[in-house]
């Protein structure tokens, strides 16, 4: 797995991911529509990682855990409750630029 | 057509302007991609997004340069100033031979002596570029240290969640744009 160009073919076929908190990893899997159980390693993380996934967990699109409560997690978890992830809108900021520019 | 000078930084960096430039329609050329010269993978991603591009819009074309990287993750302010400045001295000249109209750029280490060139041509009356910078997706609560600092150069920034507007309200907020 080490480095594989692209995940896209595993993600599309799983049930469940459970991932670290990485922007690329979290928001590639909410955007195939697969739960996600997100994994904070409080020893190697980086503040900012933590902040999306805290963000992501408020809002209601994935679950989250250290790795010691991983098992109690899965044990106990209800993904029914996730809510579905609403794409991001590039064509806002395309949009937003076009104004800038006077194209609009 | 407006030029476009777009700062690719490592990973994701690259991966979320890639998305951000999506949308854009054919008066953005060329674009002009500048990476760290340390980056693997960033060639690959933008050659296959301007390969897809090159399938709907005619007239594209786009460029690739490398400049040292300006800072290691989490390396010391001091040596960060140092490495910056030394990344200046490629960017600067980069900067003044491109002369784009726009810049855009999200956040790596790379895109500091780049927007600071450009601030330098403009004060210095020899090309006005407008600045436009996008915190990553990830910046929920704080800014990033590039953040931090552009949110003096830049023209537009733009932050992707609410909390980041109220902290930093000459911010532009347009929700969730990658």
């Amino acid at each position: 797995f080490r480095f594989k160009d692209s995940l896209a073919a595993d993600l599309q076929s799983a049930d469940l991911v459970i991932s670290h908190a990485g922007a690329g990893s979290c928001l590639e899997t909410l955007e195939k529509g697969k739960p996600l159980i997100v994994v904070i390693n409080d020893k190697l993380m980086d503040n900012h990682q933590l902040e999306l996934a805290k963000q992501l967990h408020r809002d209601g699109y994935v679950l989250y855990c250290n790795c010691s409560t991983l098992v109690e997690t899965l044990q106990s978890m209800d993904l029914s409750a996730l809510k579905p992830f609403p794409p991001g809108q590039p064509e806002k900021f395309a949009s937003f630029l076009d104004k800038v520019f006077g194209l609009q | 057509p407006f030029s476009l000078l777009v700062v690719a930084g490592s990973g994701g960096h690259t991966t979320e302007i890639l998305r951000l430039l999506s949308c854009l329609s054919e008066s953005y050329s060329p674009r002009h991609y500048v990476l760290a010269d340390s980056d693997k993978m960033s060639e690959a991603k933008i050659r296959s997004f301007e390969q897809k591009r090159a399938e709907t819009f005619s007239e594209s074309q786009f460029s690739l340069d490398r400049i040292p990287r300006s800072r290691e993750v989490r390396q010391s302010w001091i040596s960060s100033v140092l490495t910056t400045l030394h990344s200046i001295l490629y960017s600067l000249p980069l900067t003044y031979k491109r002369k784009p109209d726009l810049i855009l750029c999200n956040g790596p280490g790379t895109c500091v002596p780049v927007c600071l060139s450009a601030f330098l041509l403009g004060l210095l009356r020899i090309k006005r570029t407008i600045i436009v910078y996008v915190e990553s997706i990830c910046r929920v609560e704080t800014l990033s240290l590039s953040g931090k600092i552009l949110y003096y150069f830049s023209d537009y920034f733009i932050v992707q969640w609410p909390d980041l507007k109220k902290k930093y309200p000459k911010s532009v907020y347009l929700g969730r744009i990658v």
